[in-house]
Formats: C-alpha cells, sequence, structure tokens
C-alpha cells in the first residue's frame, strides 16, 4: 500500500497491533492440540481438517495479497480485459478436478506429505523429484516474497512512513514465524479461519464502500470510462483473446498443483469435506476477484493518470479516499486494512510451511541425514522456516518489481511440473526418464522465451509454450518407448 | 499408473468425457473470442453485454462444477466417512 495516504491513528494501530499477535495465541493454542510430533501432525494437521477449516484455508491461501494489491492494479492497466483473472480464479477447481481424485486415495494409501512423496514414490527417479521439488520451492519463495513487499508497504503506508517499509517486513514475517513453528499446518490452518473470515468481510466492504461512495454506482463508473478510455471497455482483440486461454491454462493448471494446496488436499479429514470445500470454492471468484476488478475500474474514474509501480497502489488510494470521508469510512478502511494483511499472510504463512515440508522430506532426508526421526526433521523443519524467512526478508528489502510480472515468473516455472501430476497419475507407461526430458525441455524453452523479452508470443505466456513442448516431449517420449518395449 | 488403492475410486470425473464437452462449450461462451472487434455493447447490470455474457458463463462453469464433483467425484463408503 505503498500509496502513502493512508494513515491510522492511535486506535485503529493497536486494533491491529492486537489483531496480530492474536495470531500467535492461535499459535500457541495450536501447538497445545499436537497429538504426535510426527510430520503428517505437524505438516497436515494430523490430517483432520474439516470442512469451515479447509474451505477457508484453501480460500485465504488461494487469494493472496496480489488479488486486492495485484488485480486492482492490473485492471486499472487494461480495464475490463482483467475480467480474465475471474475466470482464471474459477479454472484452479478444474484444475483439481484432472488429478485430484486419485492423488487424494494414493496420499492417503501411502502417507504423502510432500508433493515430493508422490513424485518419488510414482517414478522412482532421484532427479526428477530433486528438480521438481526445487522447482516447486523457486515458485513458492518468488510468491512469498511478493507478499513480504507487499506487507512491507502496507506499513509503510499506514504510518505515513513512520515505520519504513523494511521494519513492517520484518515485525509481520517474525509474527508469521512464530506462530507457524509453533503449530505448523494446525497454527496456518486456524489462523487461515480469522484471515479467510476477515478478507470476506474486506471484500464485502469494499464493494459496498467504493463503486457507490467514491464512482456513483457501477453504472456511472462503466459510462465514465466508455467517455474517457473506450479501449478499457472494450472486448479484448484476437490476441486477446489468446491470452485469456492461456491465462486459464497458465493458472488453472499451475495453482491447481501449488505444494500448498496439494498438501491440503492431503490434510483434508475426508473426501466429503474435500469435495464440499471444492464445490463452496468454484463460486469464491465471484465474491473476490470480481470485487477487486470492479474496485481497480472505480480507481481508473476517480484516480486519473497514474503510471507504471503506481497503478499497484490504486487501492490503497482509494482507501484513503474512503477514509477521509467520514468516522465510519475510516473504520471500514481499517477492517479492509487487517483483510490486507490477512490475505499477504494467509498466504506467505502457507507457502512458508510448504518451502519448510519439502526442504526437510525431499532434500535434507534423502540428501543430508538419511534415516532421520520425525521428531528430528519437524525440528530441521521449523529451524529451516527461520532460516528461509530471513533470507526472504533480505531479498524483500531490496528488490523493485510491479506485483503480477512476480506472479507470471513463478507460473513459468511451476506449471512445468503438471505433466508428473496430470498424466502420471494416469499414463501408466510414462516413466522418469520421459517426464524429466519433458520437464528440462519445457522449462529451457519457458525461460529462453522470458529472457529473451519474447514472453507473449501469439498471446500465449512463456509458461504454457513451455508446456506445450513439454507436455508433447511425455507424450512421444511414452508412445517411442513402449514401442521399442513391445518390439 | 495402477495402485490397489485406485479401486476405491467409484467415478472420477476425467474419465466421463461428456462432461468436458460441457467445459468446453462453457469455456467458448467465457471468453470473448466471437465478439466484433472493438465492441462494447450496452450495458447490462452496470457490465457491457460483452463482459455480462462472460460472468454468466463463469456462474454457469461454477454451478456444473458442483454438480460434477457431487455426482461423478465417488469413492467407496470407507473413504466418504
Amino acid at each position: 500500500m505503498g500509496g502513502g495516504d493512508i494513515v491510522f491513528g492511535t486506535g485503529a494501530l493497536v486494533a491491529v497491533g492486537l489483531y496480530l499477535v492474536s495470531m500467535i495465541g492461535v499459535g500457541y493454542y495450536a501447538r497445545g492440540k499436537r497429538e504426535t510430533n510426527s510430520m503428517a501432525d505437524f505438516y497436515l494437521a494430523g490430517r483432520s481438517l474439516g470442512l469451515l477449516v479447509l474451505f477457508l484455508t484453501l480460500y485465504a491461501t488461494q487469494y493472496s495479497g496480489n488479488t486486492l494489491f495485484g488485480y486492482t492494479g492490473k485492471t486499472y492497466r487494461i480495464g475490463f480485459e482483467w475480467t480474465v483473472s475471474i475466470l482464471f480464479m474459477f479454472s484452479i477447481i478444474v484444475g483439481y478436478l484432472l488429478y485430484a481424485p486419485r492423488l487424494v486415495v494414493l496420499a492417503r494409501a501411502e502417507g504423502f506429505i510432500t508433493p515430493g512423496d508422490y513424485i518419488s514414490f510414482r517414478f522412482k527417479s532421484k532427479a526428477l523429484t530433486l528438480l521438481s521439488t526445487i522447482m516447486m520451492i523457486y515458485a513458492l519463495c518468488n510468491y512469498t516474497l511478493a507478499q513480504l513487499k507487499a506487507m512491507g508497504a502496507a506499513v509503510e503506508g499506514i504510518t505515513q512512513g513512520a515505520v519504513p517499509s523494511a521494519y513492517g517486513i520484518i515485525a509481520l514475517a517474525i509474527i508469521m514465524v512464530i506462530y507457524e513453528t509453533l503449530g505448523g499446518m494446525r497454527s496456518v490452518a486456524w489462523t487461515d479461519v480469522i484471515q479467510g473470515v476477515v478478507l470476506l468481510v474486506g471484500f464485502a466492504l469494499l464493494v459496498m464502500i467504493v463503486p457507490t461512495q467514491l464512482g456513483g454506482g457501477l453504472d456511472a463508473v462503466v459510462e465514465k470510462l466508455r467517455e474517457i478510455d473506450p479501449t478499457k471497455v472494450q472486448v479484448p482483440d484476437g490476441n486477446g483473446s489468446n491470452t485469456w486461454i492461456s491465462y486459464v491454462l497458465l493458472l488453472g493448471c499451475g495453482a491447481a498443483i501449488y505444494p500448498q494446496a496439494i498438501q491440503r488436499l492431503y490434510a483434508s479429514r475426508s473426501l466429503q469435506v474435500l469435495k464440499r470445500s471444492l464445490m463452496l470454492m468454484a463460486f469464491m471468484p465471484l465474491t473476490t476477484t470480481l470485487i477487486a476488478l470492479i474496485c481497480g475500474l472505480t480507481a481508473i474514474v476517480v484516480l486519473p493518470g497514474l503510471e507504471s509501480v503506481e497503478t499497484d497502489q490504486v487501492l490503497a488510494r482509494i482507501l484513503a479516499m474512503v477514509m477521509a470521508q467520514s468516522t465510519l469510512g475510516y473504520w471500514l478502511v481499517v477492517v479492509v486494512f487487517a483483510a490486507a494483511l490477512a490475505a499477504l499472510m494467509s498466504t506467505a504463512d502457507s507457502a512458508l510451511l510448504s518451502i519448510s515440508s519439502m526442504f526437510t522430506r525431499d532434500i535434507y532426508l534423502p540428501y543430508i541425514k538419511p534415516g532421520s526421526s520425525e521428531e528430528h526433521l519437524t525440528h530441521v523443519g521449523k529451524a529451516f522456516s527461520w532460516l528461509a524467512v530471513a533470507l526472504l526478508v533480505g531479498v524483500a528489502i531490496g528488490t523493485e518489481k510491479t506485483l503480477v510480472r512476480l506472479l507470471e515468473l513463478k507460473f513459468e516455472v511451476l506449471i512445468q511440473v503438471v505433466p508428473c501430476f496430470f498424466f502420471g497419475l494416469y499414463w501408466k507407461k510414462l516413466s522418469g526418464r520421459v517426464a524429466l526430458g519433458g520437464m528440462v525441455a519445457g522449462l529451457l524453452v519457458a525461460l529462453f522465451l522470458t529472457l529473451s523479452g519474447n514472453r507473449l508470443p501469439f498471446g500465449f505466456h512463456a509458461g504454457v509454450w513451455g508446456l506445450f513442448v513439454n507436455a508433447s516431449v511425455c507424450l512421444l517420449g511414452t508412445l517411442l518407448v513402449s514401442e521399442k518395449t513391445e518390439n | 499408473m495402477e495402485h490397489r488403492a485406485f479401486s476405491r475410486i467409484l467415478s472420477e470425473p476425467r474419465s466421463v468425457r461428456w462432461i468436458w464437452f460441457v467445459y468446453l462449450l462453457l469455456y467458448a461462451i467465457a471468453i470473448p473470442w466471437y465478439w466484433p472487434e472493438g465492441y462494447i455493447g450496452p450495458t447490462l447490470m452496470g457490465f457491457p453485454l460483452w463482459v455480462a455474457v462472460t460472468l454468466s458463463a463463469i456462474v454457469g462453469l461454477a454451478c456444473w462444477t458442483v454438480f460434477v464433483i457431487y455426482f461423478f467425484w465417488q469413492t467407496s463408503e470407507e473413504e466418504e466417512a
């Protein structure tokens, strides 16, 4: 919220502070509820998450700070074309349908904790498991980084620079890592319940306040937009439609195999609970992403002329305008700000917990100290969380990029792991060697296109071109290998 | 791949082809490739017509997904418990 125009009084700062400290209280409570010192208990809450907790943790994890700040900023830049964000956030649920039914029963039967557990079990390839784990950790670090940077900007904004961004990042990261290491997935999921509710309330307030109080209603906003910038109301051109398809593939496939999402599939109490949670999640883009879109559109009308990094601050700026209007507006913005912090922290803590589990289970256990006890691994995981946070905070304090660009770079890499799940669970003959070949080829294509600056050939993202090559290698490789075997 | 645990799956969406034809149709409506270039159209519930059609298709997709999960993702009773 680097707009710097939202300034909270002492009362509001105390309220936000209490809200943050309550997260640590939840962490202590979760620590008391642990049943064993096993990794399944720490990283998957003993596979005990019920409907309310699972739904809200899926929701709070999936909808990040990027949904609030990045998506309003992107809408400000491209207008109604960003309606695609509602479609691609929905598509994540379709992505689950393509692999979850099999993965969930397999995970329960074999006791998987990380996505790497599945890849190792399915392909029996150390190289494939290691590469995919490194790629998933890279993608999650990138994701966490974006959340940390936004946290810093938010704190700097509400204190009018009295607390610099770097201190904000450090303070919030410490709170996050404390409650995470206290109770693992239980802490993260239970804090997600609070954060998810705050986030839902925040979005409800946003849609009630922003278009009506500032823009005179959605009709008036759209009418004004038609006058001042009709390109932002028009249907996307030919390449624009290709980019929509690309976003659906990139997010629908990529975000469905987020390690923290996969671990939530593992952590559900029963399949019935998981299915009901996913049914509810199918509607959440309409209560969340659509509202971010409406706020971004209102901002084009009421705050014209912003450019570049400033555009990721439009939400902060329109909130500052609401705040200045009345005492009620002031306190509504306090709640929305708490929702913003909730969105950032709930996503970052889940990613951090996944990073810690993947490092411990898929790198430390096989390569650094084989034969370690579950208790030792859990301790190592906690220590690694602190180390990872320290490193990420260091990087977050020293980099500059807009939020949506960070998000896209993450998916270019993550999406190359998709064939291991979407094909691996169904194609008996897909071998580890072929899957590795596809992954490397896909990764090279995605990186080459990204680094050469050609990130959207024919409207499709570099990662989607990489996935196409990756999937082709898997298909042709499997056909050739089966033919050879038959001969 | 094959695994004894898969015998618990009574039905899964991926193996029912017509489910995906409906998805394809709804996605084809949601993605605005068929409108004339530069089209805006009248406003419907505050949104330009093409956006209103896309949003309606997304609501359709969400409802369809609930139907698919409810009726076509089934495992044996012990898993459901």
